[in-house]
């Protein structure tokens, strides 16, 4: 069995695969990659660096996209 | 003679709402903000007949049942992000650089908003100015919201921003320009155009503010909040075009007694 950590996820706690990479990430979730940005730790990962940039345990992710607005 | 109108060349010329390397033919932008539902905001939009929509930049909500995007043409609308909620320069910053991650974003515009106070809304100038030299630096075609203030507008010309955009009244009041005088003393101190931004209560509000020679009106609540948002939306065009004819036809001067527009001559009795 893979081993599991913990990542916080829009300020939510998850279990995902240990090791995984923020393009495993926005697979797993179903994400629409042209509508989506992300922040690891507050630090923006630009979208070619989706497949190299690896979680670490306690990573606080932001997945971020358009909302109503004035 | 026949004096109605017979050749768009006889109306008054109007090149358009030039924002920085961008030229639009509408000159409202609307928010998509506090519609009732994305239809409604989509209907609303289609109906205001503007070219550039403001949206918010957001966390995913995984629970959400439906997406704001699938009501959204991209060929038709050019998507402008905002840094409501934004304090600080460096949060409106960050927030703004994510935009350069998400794809619905087809140009560097961004309308930079940087709050000061929770109860009115009123931008904090120095956070605003400095995130402004920033983002101006990185590229970006900032669009400042900020206060009816001409000494502010300037250093914000100044510091590269090609477009202003002071408020009306505060965000969402609906109480319409409360400083007429101020955007127009802005309007003749800035070369940039000048883009009125949040207050505008109803469609005379966008009328007049259109009279006074600014530019452009950016709208959200005043449609969004209304009991029928589509024809709101309709009366805001018709306000912002009407107001913008009036203003580059010229209005007669005011005065204090009667001019008769008939003639005396030939009068019989």
């Amino acid at each position: 069995m893979k081993k599991l950590m913990k990542i916080d996820i829009n300020g939510k706690e998850f279990d995902v695969s240990d090791g995984i990479t923020v393009q495993n990430l926005i697979d797993e979730l179903k994400l629409d990659i042209k509508s989506t940005a992300v922040a690891v730790n507050k630090t923006i990962v630009s979208k070619s660096g989706y497949r190299e940039f690896l979680l670490n345990e306690n990573d606080k992710v932001d997945l971020v996209t358009i909302a109503p607005g004035g | 003679m026949n004096s109605a109108i017979k050749e768009d060349d006889e109306m008054p010329q109007d090149d358009g709402l030039k924002i920085g390397k961008y030229t639009f033919k509408s000159r409202l932008i609307v928010g998509t903000g506090k519609y009732p539902d994305f239809q409604t905001m989509k209907d609303s939009a289609v109906a205001s007949g503007a070219e550039i929509i403001t949206v918010a930049v957001r966390r995913i909500d995984f629970n959400a049942k439906d997406n704001m995007l699938s009501y959204i043409d991209l060929n038709r609308f050019t998507l402008l992000p905002n840094t409501a909620g934004c304090y600080t320069a460096e949060d409106a910053v960050n927030t703004l650089r994510l935009t350069r991650e998400l794809d619905v974003f087809k140009t560097d515009m961004v309308k930079l908003e940087v709050i000061g106070d929770a109860k009115t809304l009123y931008p904090d100038n120095e956070e605003l100015l400095k995130a402004a030299k920033i983002l101006v630096k990185e590229g970006f075609t900032v669009m400042p919201y900020m206060m009816d203030d001409p000494v502010l507008a300037k250093k914000l010309e100044d510091a590269g921003c090609p477009v202003v955009m002071p408020l009306a009244s505060p965000i969402g009041s609906g109480l319409g320009i409360r400083n007429p005088y101020n955007i127009k003393i802005i309007k003749e101190t800035v070369s940039v155009p000048v883009i009125v931004d949040a207050g505008v209560g109803t469609a005379s509000d966008a009328c007049k503010t259109m009279e006074l020679g600014v530019d452009g009106i950016l709208i959200n609540t005043a449609i969004a909040g209304a009991n029928n948002p589509v024809k709101m939306a309709l009366a805001m065009k018709q306000g912002v075009e009407a107001g913008r004819l009036a203003y580059l036809s010229g209005r007669i001067p005011m005065k204090l007694y009667a001019q008769a527009s008939t003639q005396m001559e030939g009068i019989v009795f």
